[in-house]
């Protein structure tokens, strides 16, 4: 990096700050908008269109990005509080998250995503801003064939999911991948499945699904309960010394936060791939290399930084294919695409010597936002961590309402809403007879995506399977997708053979 | 050592739901492509053959458990009396008219109603005055929200247009 690049990233940074006064109260609208399903960044962000392009570039900018940040954070909260994620990109975040707030560890737990998300976040950003042209070239290598290999890492988490009951776990798991096909396939545009309805000839919707098997089902599970917490979880009232036990715990495993991060980083660097196959990737291969696996799913502080800091990781990702190569890696990234044309920014590696303020001054939005979310929400952990007290006779409807309708905004189809309905009939009955709710949804998520690219690897080679393992890079990832299902085993064998041994 | 020998039999009727909707819903989905291009069915075969196959080494499971007495055809885990007491199928039939009627209604009318009506089954009549205002506080909040300031497009019904109008009109 030379002097003027450095002089410009200072000068950047600290004009970046001055705009305090737009991050932060974008940062609240973020934190609700990206807590309630069906609302995202990307849908803020088009709903307030007028209102961005109207404002200059820079200041344009920053809105978009805080408000990026802060929903990838923000979805993490209903996740942790109330079990129901706000995004799909924080779908993995309950598997230990809400365990830890029905424990009474609700604070805790918050403070540990946030740090995670903070840390995540702002690493990435560095590392992002460092390595941009390496990066931007990840896309290029990271074809179909590469792309099958790292849905396997995601959709492998269903494995360790059905740990406890393997025939159960693998059921709901491709009964999950069994919906996920559901639509037209992608090269005849052949309808299956659909039951006739047109609605779901593009496939069975992400937020539905979501607010169903996660929201709807939980609602008529919590009812049971008095408040969230369990009985023995929390006569306590809320302290400042959870919030700093949550920092403390999350600092401890700095290494993890950087490692996952990092997984989410290079994964948002992949256009199509995003925050939910981050997270999944991330939080399996967390488990799968922990020294503690069996407290994954249980409360570990482990199995919920995974998804926080990768999820996070993503933002900054997505930004490397927009400002090198001009394609944007998600639909947040889509949206900015077309704002920043609106105000005559072109994209590509010209961007940093013509406009260097702008395509750097997108990495300092990201990094100053993720400084001030830090200072903002950390305080905030305390009186968010309130929700897992409320009675559930209050808490259940206001979830399903919020949540239902949440379920219309993507397509504004009044048959999502029905849809919603089913598949929180589907989670409650799964959830009731011991079938993991996130193993369905791991399946509805990535089974599309897998299938996608499968057909497109065969198409391309005339249906022949062996184009799997044609690549070099293809074949380094089947080889380290297989070592990161043999090896958790080889540890886990030793472990317990080391365990015997005093015994003897 | 603790004896099971009072533990319950498992109620194996209800853990069976799931698998016989995966395979009735796996059984329909390749009826639907059999005479679809290979594209449509490669991917379906692969997924919805491994499905079938672990349903039936599930059903094959709770055979034995049945024939050993471990378990029973029973729905417990499912369905209960207590259900009716809980208020959750009071609960569902309100979410089922909230779905219903949301479209004719609106957004904030049925919200409301929908929040009241299940509030006051779940806490079984009491505080009736703060679940109303709660209810009137979290729909108008819905409202001022999602409908005035973000301009989403909701359900509409008769509340929505009339704000809209006197809004309109100053």
């Amino acid at each position: 990096m030379d002097s003027s690049t450095a002089s410009i990233l200072v000068e950047v940074f600290f004009e970046t700050i001055g705009y305090w006064y737009i991050i932060v109260p974008t940062i609240l609208l973020g934190l609700i908008v990206g807590g309630i399903p069906g609302f995202s960044a990307a849908n803020t962000i088009i709903i307030l269109m007028p209102l961005t392009l109207a404002l200059d570039l820079q200041s344009g900018l920053v809105f978009m990005i805080s408000l990026y940040c802060s929903a990838r954070m923000g979805a993490g909260i209903p996740a942790i509080l109330v079990n129901i994620p706000g995004t799909a990109g924080a779908a993995a975040t309950p598997l230990d998250g809400y365990p830890m707030a029905k424990q009474g560890k609700g604070q805790q737990a918050l403070a540990i995503s946030f740090v995670a998300s903070c840390i995540g976040g702002l690493l990435t950003t560095i590392i992002a801003l460092a390595t941009m042209p390496i990066l931007a070239r990840v896309g290029f290598y990271m074809h179909s064939v590469e792309m099958i290999v790292v849905m396997l890492f995601g959709i492998s988490l269903i494995a360790s999911i059905a740990a406890q009951d393997m025939v159960k776990g693998l059921i709901a798991g491709f009964l999950g991948l069994m919906i996920g096909s559901i639509g037209t396939d992608v090269v005849y545009a052949t309808p299956r499945g659909t039951f006739g309805i047109l609605e779901l000839y593009d496939g069975v919707p992400l937020i539905p699904a979501l607010v169903g098997l996660f929201a709807v089902s939980e609602a008529f599970v919590i009812i049971e309960k008095r408040v969230i917490v369990n009985h023995d979880g929390e006569p306590k009232t809320p302290n400042w010394g959870d919030t700093f036990d949550g920092v403390r715990i999350a600092l401890k495993r700095w290494v993890h936060i950087v490692w996952t991060s990092i997984i989410g980083l290079v994964i948002g660097v992949i256009p199509g791939a995003g925050a939910s196959i981050a997270s999944f990737v991330a939080y399996q291969q967390s488990r799968s290399f922990s020294k503690t696996p069996e407290l994954y799913g249980t409360g570990h502080p482990e199995g919920l930084i995974a998804p926080e800091s990768a999820n996070n990781g993503v933002t900054s990702g997505t930004l490397v294919p927009l400002l090198v190569l001009g394609i944007p890696g998600g639909a947040t990234a889509a949206i900015m695409l077309v704002v920043m044309q609106f105000h005559g920014v072109s994209f590509g590696p010209s961007l940093f010597e013509n406009q260097p303020k702008v395509g750097y001054g997108m990495f300092m939005a990201m990094a100053v936002s993720y400084v001030i979310m830090f200072l903002t929400i950390l305080p905030l952990s305390r009186y968010m961590s309130h929700v897992t007290t409320i009675p559930t006779i209050y808490l259940a409807p206001m979830i399903i309402a919020f949540t239902l309708v949440g379920g219309f905004v993507p397509r504004e189809y009044m048959f999502d809403m029905y849809l919603a309905l089913a598949f929180g009939v589907l989670g409650y009955i799964a959830r009731r007879t011991g079938y993991h709710v996130a193993a369905i949804l791991i399946g509805v998520i990535l089974g599309p995506l897998l299938e996608k690219y499968f057909l497109w690897s065969l198409k391309k080679s005339d249906g022949d399977i062996m184009v799997l393992f044609s690549s070099t890079l293809g074949n380094i990832l089947w080889v380290a997708f297989a070592l990161s299902i043999i090896l958790p085993i080889v540890f886990g064998m030793r472990r317990k053979r080391k365990l015997e041994v005093p015994a003897e | 050592m603790p004896s099971d020998h009072h533990k319950p039999p498992r109620q194996i009727g209800g853990e069976l739901v799931i698998p016989i909707l995966a395979v009735g819903f796996t059984i329909y989905f390749f009826s639907t492509i059999w005479n679809s291009p290979w594209t449509a069915q490669v991917s379906a075969f692969i997924v919805g053959g491994i499905l079938l196959l672990v349903c039936a080494i599930f059903f094959v499971r709770a055979g034995i458990w049945l024939v050993r007495g471990e378990g029973t055809l029973g729905v417990g885990n499912l369905f209960t009396m207590d259900d009716i007491h809980t208020g959750r199928i009071g609960l569902l039939l309100t979410t089922i008219a909230y779905v219903m009627f949301i479209d004719t209604l609106g957004f904030t009318l049925m919200t409301f109603l929908f929040l009241a009506a299940s509030m006051l089954i779940l806490a079984k009549g009491k505080n009736a005055g703060f679940i109303t205002m709660i209810s009137a506080a979290m729909a108008l909040t819905g409202w001022a929200v999602f409908i005035w300031a973000f301009d989403t497009r909701f359900p509409r019904g008769w509340f929505e247009t009339t704000m809209k109008a006197i809004l309109a009109n100053g």
